[in-house]
């Protein structure tokens, strides 16, 4: 039996559609969920104001997206998926990964495509950091392999310690 | 008044006159958006990494050996009047302009090429070239981006391109923009229909300076809207299709404005324009661009309005507020901006 697409717990007694944009959404919900959400149906109430439901369609849509969804954050910086819905920003080039599905949807619906089709990039020499910077780069990877190691991520502990000594012989 | 200010000059190369439709294209612009490897996006990096971003683009940009007695800035230490003077110049944004971070930017001496520091991304890239020149601007951007970017580390995805901090910006970091001068079509009021079929060819139309800026002297930034999926030339292609077919339709509204009744109206209206820029006492920025973008228009339909198209482009950046100040050497009121401008405007028209 699916369960309310709400709470999660309790079995799912009413479908809900509602138009998002254009598009049709469908949601399971039990009787109460939809009840606290404001919904007026059934034959108890004797009514059913779609105005209502549709009314508040965004509220709806925000409160019923999946739940990795909202506490959805990018494993790097931190930056939550639902603050980058609000600004538009991301915080990090880690944040390409940590949102990639959702990106490739938004980024067909903005460019016509979800791949990069121009130049490529084989990555430029080693800049020169202050030393602050190059010391804050050196824990990071340390930390980085620590964890490579941990994991026996032995090919990425590698890479690391590749990209450790680079940085050493460049600001050793 | 600020030093900074006398260091450029009063003229910019790529304001003169260029490329095969001077009277309505007055600048091409190709633009690549970047960020390095290792750092957040400046959004959401602190003042301190900020200015080591900084920092390494100075030194990427002194090792490219592409900014010959160059200008090398730190926002924080510029003046509201000589920001606006850099935005005025298309060098930096009106954002990069209101920013209180760590941020900067690099022109070159003939100011063609700039880099802006710490604005939406790490790097905004530019080149700008006189006139229709989307070809020679994308080499040279192209160019500058390669030098820079193998002296620096950019942050680069297989499938997403070059990262940037809006994902409308990320794959090839693309944007290239011609600043075009349409006003026949303007005066016929066939601008909104032409802009609404721009958006439908994914190409989009600003004011003068940019996102968020008012259509000033019938002006218009025409740019591209999506930039991954394709390669740089095929968005550079396309632009080029668009900006040619826009030509196509300026022509075209310009000989019904010389047409039969038409033309005694028009030509009315451009030599009263040319009366006020020649004659008026007190002339505002605004005032000044309606009246030149008709005296534009005049020349571009051959009657003698004693200005060449690059007097007229160099004019529209003169007589920027900024500039205006500049060339005063010293800060002025609005009032008093506006009879300098129309002395300005007197000895250089009379």
């Amino acid at each position: 039996m699916k369960l309310c697409e709400d709470c999660h717990k309790t079995p799912a007694a009413v479908f809900l559609k509602l138009a998002v944009n254009n598009k049709v959404t469908g949601l399971h919900l039990c009787q109460a969920c939809a009840a606290k959400k404001g919904a007026v149906y059934g034959f108890e109430s004797g009514v059913f104001n779609a105005s209502d439901i549709v009314g508040n369609v965004s509220d709806y849509f925000n409160d019923f997206l999946p739940r990795e969804r909202k506490t959805l954050a990018c494993a790097a910086c931190g930056l939550k998926y639902s603050r980058f819905k609000e600004t538009g920003r991301l915080g990090c080039a880690q944040c390409y990964k940590s949102f990639e599905p959702q990106l490739a949807e938004l980024m067909a619906r903005i460019h016509g495509f979800a791949r990069h089709a121009g130049r490529g990039y084989a990555g430029g020499g080693a800049p020169e950091f202050s030393r602050a910077e190059a010391s804050r780069r050196g824990e990071a990877l340390n930390a980085a392999i620590r964890a490579a190691v941990d994991k026996e991520d032995f090919a990425a502990a590698a890479r690391l310690r590749d990209a450790l000594r680079e940085l050493e012989n460049r600001h050793g | 008044m600020a030093e900074l200010l006398k260091s450029f000059r009063p003229d910019v190369t790529w304001a003169n006159a260029g490329g095969a439709w001077p009277d309505m294209i007055f600048s091409t612009r190709v633009r690549f958006a970047r960020n390095l490897e290792g750092f957040a996006f400046a959004n959401r990096a602190a003042a301190d990494r900020l200015a080591e971003i900084r920092r390494l683009v100075f030194a990427a940009a002194r090792e490219s050996g592409m900014f010959p007695r160059g200008h090398y800035l730190k926002m924080e230490a510029l003046g509201p009047l000589e920001k606006s003077f850099l935005a005025e110049r298309h060098h930096i944004s009106p954002v990069l302009a209101s920013s209180v971070l760590p941020s900067g930017a690099v022109i070159s001496n003939d100011e063609d090429l700039s880099v802006m520091i710490n604005e939406e991304d790490h790097l905004r890239l530019q080149c700008l070239s006189a006139g229709f020149a989307i070809e020679d601007a994308l080499r040279s951007a192209l160019k500058l981006d390669e030098v820079l970017g193998g002296n620096l580390r950019y942050s680069f995805a297989e499938q997403f391109g070059f990262l940037t901090a809006c994902p409308a910006n990320a794959g090839t970091g693309i944007r290239i923009s011609c600043l075009a001068h349409l006003p026949a079509m303007a005066r016929l009021g066939r601008m909104p229909a032409a802009l609404e079929s721009l958006s439908r060819l994914g190409v989009i139309a600003r004011g003068i300076y940019g996102e968020g800026t008012y259509v000033l002297g019938d002006f218009y930034q025409i740019a591209n809207a999506a930039c991954l999926g394709r390669s740089e030339e095929a968005f550079s292609r396309n632009m080029d299709k668009v900006i040619r077919n826009l030509i196509r339709q300026e022509i075209g509204a310009r000989e019904l404005l010389m047409k039969g009744a038409a033309k005694l109206k028009t030509e009315d209206a451009v030599f009263r324009a040319l009366g006020v820029l020649r004659h008026a006492r007190a002339v505002s920025y605004n005032e000044f661009m309606q009246n030149m973008s008709l005296a534009r228009m005049g020349a571009a339909m051959g009657w003698n309005m004693g200005l060449d198209f690059s007097t007229f482009n160099q004019l529209t950046l003169l007589m920027q507020p900024a500039h205006i100040q500049a060339a005063a050497g010293r800060a002025l009121t609005p009032a008093g901006r506006d009879a300098f401008r129309a002395d300005y405007l007197r000895k250089k028209l009379n």
